[in-house]
């Protein structure tokens, strides 16, 4: 559940194009919140607000050094996140290889000897 | 050979021609003979539940079981539209340990005709649940795809 909660986290966190362009910075190492946040043509509020969702989804961390603030890519929660994504992607493949295997079976069945013309029936109703 | 429509932002998508009507794809795909099959992640698994109630509001519910190890990945959700043979749309959840339901996703299929040929296009949306209105912009999958290659980039150097 909390795993859950955190991925669902880690999708929003990435679903912004600027919290995107952030997580793409720091993918190149450590920086100060200026460097990973600059150049973006937004206000600093705007700012705040995506390293607070940035920072609740555990995708990065702040480290306090003095007077500045380092931003750190976390790499974990991505890591989760991506292999949701991949899990998914691979079993609607594989649900699209079932139905290719299934469509074939029912072809054959359908026309036993030699090229019959288009079969009309539902094929779909009963398979055994 | 299909035409490419853009995208969801936030999205799986998978396309597949199929030499098939439309009505044999679009039956295929809700059969759950074909369910059985497809949910299991080796031959060896089970698949104790594959439940279809192929209407609006119906709902659908697999099951698959790892026989050795007894455990079990469930999925199940609600048809909101039934559109034979054109068009198929469903919440999807996962089933969690403590049995609650995950955070639901939506998936839609659309099977095109041409001629006979049967395309399937499916799109897996829906995944963040608070802010996809205010995402613009290329998807986050490709972010998550590049920050995996500079992991094993980053993994291959200090090795």
């Amino acid at each position: 559940m909390a795993n859950n909660a955190l991925l669902d986290r880690t999708f929003v966190a990435c679903s912004h194009p600027i919290r995107r362009g952030i997580l793409e910075r720091l993918a190149g190492g450590e920086m100060t919140v200026g460097e990973a946040t600059g150049d973006f043509g937004v206000s600093k509020p705007a700012i705040s607000k995506h390293l607070k969702l940035l920072e609740e989804a555990g995708a990065i961390t702040r480290v306090i050094d003095g007077r500045t603030h380092r931003l750190r890519l976390r790499e974990q929660p991505l890591d989760e996140a991506y292999a949701w994504m991949t899990n998914q992607r691979e079993l609607w493949e594989r649900k699209l290889d079932t139905v290719d295997q299934y469509l074939r079976e029912q072809r054959k069945h359908q026309q036993p000897q030699q090229g019959a013309p288009q079969q009309e029936n539902n094929p779909a109703k009963e398979s055994k | 050979m299909t035409e490419i429509t853009k995208p969801n932002e936030t999205s799986l998508r998978l396309q597949r021609t199929y030499d098939a009507p439309a009505e044999d794809v679009f039956d295929a795909w809700t059969n759950p003979e074909v369910l059985r099959r497809w949910w299991k992640a080796n031959p060896a698994w089970i698949t104790p539940v594959a439940e279809v109630d192929l209407r609006v509001g119906g709902r659908y519910r697999i099951s698959m079981e790892d026989p050795e190890s007894g455990k079990k990945y469930t999925a199940e959700g609600e048809y909101s539209e039934v559109s034979r043979p054109t068009r198929l749309v469903y919440s999807w959840q996962w089933e969690q340990e403590d049995g609650e339901l995950g955070h639901p996703s939506t998936v839609a299929v659309d099977f095109r005709s041409e001629g006979e040929l049967t395309t399937v296009v499916l799109e897996h949306t829906g995944f963040e649940s608070l802010e996809s209105r205010d995402s613009h912009g290329h998807g986050w999958e490709g972010v998550l795809e590049a920050f995996q290659t500079h992991l094993n980039e980053r993994a291959a150097q200090t090795s």
